[in-house]
C-alpha cells in the first residue's frame, strides 16, 4: 500500500477533443511548480498521481493549490490489487488510527469488467466493516467517515477527504495574452483571473521615469511575482513611456491627456502581441470607475487596435474587485502609494466622453509612430519566476 | 579560552559578521531616501523584516527594532503603561525579572504607577492562585520572563495567559524572552509584547526586538520620523537590522537537536558539582539546560571567577547586568540571604565541547580545593 497524491481534473473533462493537449499541460505545469521536489507523476484521462516523499506532502498539496485546472487534491492509498479480500484487509488497516461512529463507502469503478456494481461492492466491504470494527454503523446520508474506493484497471485507490484546488484550465492550453499591468488594484487581479481561463500571460507595465520610481516598478515587479506563482513565469516587458508622455503633456490639450496616453499604450501592447504571438491584450478596466473607462472613453481608445482587447473586471465592482485582490494577497503590494505613470500629469477635468475625430486630430500634433517604435525598440524585459525564493540568500 | 557566560552575551557568528560586513559596504543609502541606493537599502531591511517575521510565525508591522532587550523592555512597560493609563495604573511583575524590569518598575512608580509583585513557588514558576489575585480590573500590564536569565527557570506562558486573560480580558501580557530565543520554542501568540536581544544569539550587540501585537497601543519612548518607525523614530540600521534576520534564522536552526546536546553537558555538570558539600545547585526542575546556577557556600564568588580566568575560564556571577549584588532571582526562589550572596552561574552553548566541560570540571576542583582550605583556615 503506497500513500500518494491523487488529482481530480477540472472542467477539462468536458473538453472531448482537446482533453490530451489540456492533460498534458496540466502535467507539464504541475511539474515546473513542484520542480524541487522528488516526485514522479503518472496520468490517465481521469486522474492524475503524484508519488512522493510523504513528508512533503503538506507542502506540495499548497503549491497544488496555485495551479488552474485541478478540481480536486486528494491524499490517498494506492493498492496493487482488485480483490476485494485484499482490499477489505488493508482498508482496516487504515481505519485503525481512525475515530468514528458512522460511515458510508462510495465506490467507483472504471474498470467495467468487474463483475460487480458499485453500490453492490460498497455493500459487501461495507459489511466486511461492520464485522471486523466494533461500534460502527453505516449512515448513508450524514456519515462521520466517508470512505472513498475506486478501482481502475489493476489498482484500487482508497481516499477519505478531498482538498478543493483552483478549478479553471491549465495555464497556456487556451494561448497567450499580454496584460497591462500598472500597479494598482484591478490590473493584477485582470491577470489572475485570465489565467484562471488557461491563458498564459505576459505582462506590460509603462514607466516614466524620473516622474515615477525605482519604487514604483519594485511594486510593479512584486505583482508580477505574485502572478507567477500561477503562472509558471512572467515576462514581464518594461516600455520607457517619458518621452511620449511628455510629448502628449506638451502637445495636446489637456483634457485629452489620459484618453491619447490609453491609445498610445494600447497601440504598443497590440505591437508587443504581434512580437510574442499572443492573442489578446487584457487590462484592469471597470466601466465607469474613472473617466477613461467610460464606454465612450473605451470606444475611443479600442479603437487604435484590431486584437481582442479582453477586461474581465468590467462589470465588477470595486469591492468584489478588492476581495479577490486579498485573497491572491495582491492587495497589500497594490496599495503601496507610489506614483504611476497613469497618476502623474492627471489634467483637472478630463474628458469623459472623449471624441474619436478630435484624437485623430490631436495625434496629428505629435510624431507618434516614432515615438512608439523607439520605446518599443528600447524596451526592457524582465523574466520573473517564484521559484527563486530569496534573492538575498547570502545576506540574510 | 573555555567561554561559559554564553548567557551573558555570545560571540558573533562568523556568517552574521560576513553580512553586517557585507550590508555595511554594499547598501549605504539611507533606506528612507527616495532615490535608489536608499530604495536598495530599504528593499533588503523589508526582506529581512519578512523573514524574521516568518520565523516568529508574526506579522512584518508587529516587529520594531530598538537598540536591545532593555530598550524593548522600556518601550514595552511605559509605552504599555502611558498609552493605557486611563484604562488603570496597575502593573504585575515577577519575582524573576531582568533587573531592567525593576528599575522600570521603580520609576513607573514615580510617575504614579502601581507595582505588584506575584510570588513563586518552591520550584520557581510563578504561583497561579497568587497571580489570579492580584490581578485588579485596573491592572494593564503583565509582565513576566519567559526564561529567567539566572537560574533557567521557564515559565509556562500559555497557562499564564489563560489565567490572566480570564480575570481581565484587557490586560496585556508582556515577556522578556531574551533567554528563550534560538535556546527553546516559543510561541507569540501566548504574549501581547515580548523582547528580545540579538547578541545573545550569535548577532551583533546594539540591536534588540520588541514584538508588539497589532492590537496593542503604545506611546513612544522618543520622538523623531516618518510613520514607518513612530514608535521607535531614527534612521533603520540596515547592517545590524540584516545581521539580526541571519542570527535569528541560523539560532533556530536545529533547536531540539542543540538542547539535547546540551542537556547532555549540563547533566554532566550538574552530577559532578553534586558531590560538593558545600556547593548548592539553584536550578530547580523547570530550568532550561543551558543555564546552570550554584552557590559556592564558603567562597566568594568574585574570588571563584577571578582564580577560574587564571586558566582562562570564563564564568558568570549572576546576571552581568546586577553582579557584585545579591541574585534577587536565587533570593526569591530560596529565601535565602547567604545562598543569594554566593551565586555563580555556568551557561552553555552549542559552542561547547565535551572537552570543555572536562577540563572546566578539573579545574574547578582544583580552584574549588584551594580556595575552600583559605577560607577552613
Amino acid at each position: 500500500m503506497k500513500k500518494l497524491i491523487i488529482i481530480k481534473y477540472g472542467e477539462l473533462t468536458t473538453k472531448k477533443e482537446n482533453i490530451n493537449l489540456f492533460i498534458n499541460t496540466l502535467k507539464q505545469n504541475i511539474s515546473k511548480k513542484l520542480i524541487n521536489y522528488k516526485i514522479f507523476i503518472n496520468y490517465d484521462k481521469g486522474r492524475m498521481f503524484i508519488k512522493g516523499e510523504e513528508e512533503d506532502f503538506k507542502t506540495i498539496i499548497k503549491e497544488l493549490q496555485e495551479v488552474f485546472g485541478i478540481h480536486e487534491i486528494i491524499i490517498g492509498y494506492e493498492l496493487d490489487t482488485l480483490e476485494y479480500e485484499k482490499i477489505e484487509k488493508q482498508l482496516v488497516d487504515l481505519l485503525k488510527d481512525k475515530v468514528f461512529k458512522t460511515f458510508k463507502i462510495e465506490t467507483k469503478r472504471s474498470n467495467k469488467k468487474i463483475n460487480l456494481t458499485s453500490v453492490e461492492i460498497s455493500s459487501k466491504i461495507g459489511s466486511y466493516l461492520l464485522k471486523n470494527i466494533s461500534n460502527i454503523k453505516v449512515d448513508v446520508h450524514n456519515p462521520e467517515l466517508l470512505i472513498n474506493l475506486e478501482l481502475r484497471n489493476k489498482e484500487s485507490y482508497i481516499y477519505f477527504e478531498k482538498i478543493k484546488g483552483l478549478g479553471g484550465y491549465p495555464v497556456g492550453t487556451l494561448g497567450k495574452g499580454i496584460l497591462m499591468l500598472s500597479g494598482g488594484i484591478d490590473s493584477p487581479v485582470a491577470g489572475y483571473m485570465t489565467i484562471k481561463r488557461g491563458v498564459k500571460i505576459e505582462a506590460l507595465y509603462f514607466e516614466s521615469p524620473p516622474h515615477t520610481s525605482q519604487e514604483a516598478k519594485n511594486k510593479v515587479i512584486s505583482l508580477a511575482k505574485i502572478l507567477s506563482k500561477y503562472n509558471n513565469e512572467i515576462k514581464l516587458h518594461v516600455i520607457n513611456f517619458t518621452e511620449i508622455q511628455e510629448s502628449i503633456y506638451k502637445n495636446i490639450p489637456h483634457e485629452y491627456l489620459i484618453t491619447i496616453m490609453r491609445r498610445m499604450m494600447y497601440r504598443i501592447a497590440e505591437i508587443i502581441a504581434g512580437h510574442e504571438n499572443a492573442k489578446i491584450i487584457i487590462n484592469g478596466e471597470s466601466i465607469g470607475q474613472v473617466a477613461s473607462q467610460t464606454l465612450t472613453s473605451m470606444v475611443a481608445i479600442n479603437e487604435v487596435v484590431k486584437i481582442p482587447v479582453i477586461r474581465p473586471l468590467a462589470c465588477f465592482d470595486k469591492l468584489e474587485i478588492i476581495n479577490i485582490s486579498k485573497r491572491i494577497n495582491a492587495y497589500e503590494t497594490s496599495i503601496l502609494p507610489y506614483e504611476d505613470c497613469c497618476t502623474i500629469f492627471v489634467p483637472d477635468h478630463p474628458v469623459i466622453n472623449p471624441n474619436t475625430k478630435t484624437c485623430h486630430e490631436y495625434e496629428e500634433l505629435i510624431l507618434f509612430k516614432d515615438l512608439i517604435y523607439k520605446a518599443i525598440k528600447n524596451h526592457e524585459i524582465i523574466k520573473i519566476n517564484n521559484q527563486e525564493k530569496n534573492k538575498y540568500k547570502d545576506i540574510l | 579560552m573555555i567561554y561559559l557566560d554564553y548567557s551573558s552575551t555570545t560571540p558573533i557568528s562568523y556568517d552574521v559578521l560576513e553580512s553586517f560586513n557585507k550590508v555595511s559596504k554594499e547598501y549605504i543609502g539611507n533606506p528612507n531616501s527616495l532615490h535608489n541606493l536608499g530604495v536598495k537599502s530599504k528593499d533588503l531591511i523589508n526582506n529581512a523584516t519578512k523573514q524574521i517575521s516568518d520565523l516568529l510565525n508574526i506579522s512584518t508591522d508587529e516587529i520594531i527594532y530598538t537598540s536591545g532587550a532593555t530598550e524593548s523592555n522600556n518601550l514595552a512597560l511605559i509605552g504599555v503603561a502611558l498609552a493605557n493609563q486611563k484604562k488603570g495604573k496597575h502593573i504585575i511583575v515577577s519575582k524573576l525579572e531582568h533587573p531592567s524590569i525593576y528599575k522600570i518598575c521603580e520609576y513607573l512608580e514615580t510617575i504614579g504607577f502601581k507595582i505588584s509583585y506575584v510570588n513563586l513557588k518552591e520550584d520557581g514558576l510563578v504561583d497561579f492562585d497568587d497571580l489570579k489575585q492580584k490581578i485588579k480590573p485596573e491592572t494593564i500590564l503583565v509582565s513576566i520572563c519567559a526564561v529567567n536569565s539566572e537560574t533557567g527557570v521557564r515559565q509556562p506562558l500559555k497557562m499564564i495567559r489563560q489565567i490572566v486573560k480570564k480575570e481581565n480580558k484587557s490586560c496585556l501580557i508582556h515577556s522578556d524572552m531574551t533567554q528563550s530565543l534560538g535556546k527553546v520554542s516559543i510561541n507569540l501568540r501566548d504574549v501581547d509584547l515580548a523582547s528580545f536581544s540579538i547578541h545573545k544569539i550569535y548577532g551583533p550587540k546594539g540591536i534588540g526586538i520588541l514584538y508588539k501585537n497589532t492590537d496593542v497601543k503604545l506611546m513612544p519612548l522618543i520622538h523623531g520620523s516618518n510613520k514607518e518607525t513612530e514608535l521607535r523614530p531614527g534612521t533603520p540600521a540596515t547592517p545590524l537590522i540584516s545581521a539580526s534576520a541571519k542570527a535569528i534564522r541560523l539560532s533556530l536552526q536545529d533547536l531540539d537537536r542543540r538542547e539535547t546536546f546540551i542537556k547532555r553537558l549540563n547533566e554532566k555538570i550538574i552530577k559532578e558539582l553534586s558531590t560538593y558539600e558545600d556547593i548548592k545547585i539553584n536550578n530547580t526542575k523547570y530550568s532550561i539546560p543551558h543555564i546552570i546556577n550554584i552557590s559556592l557556600m564558603n567562597i566568594k564568588p568574585e574570588t571563584f571567577i577571578h582564580a577560574m580566568e587564571e586558566y582562562e575560564i570564563y564564568l558568570g556571577t549572576n546576571t552581568a547586568c546586577s553582579s557584585g549584588e545579591l541574585s534577587a532571582s536565587v533570593m526569591a526562589i530560596y529565601n535565602d540571604k547567604k545562598r543569594a550572596s554566593q551565586t555563580i552561574r555556568i551557561s552553555l552553548s552549542h559552542l561547547t565541547t565535551t572537552d570543555e566541560i572536562n577540563q572546566f570540571l578539573t579545574h574547578f576542583k582544583t580552584v574549588y580545593n584551594k580556595l575552600n582550605t583559605l577560607v577552613a583556615a
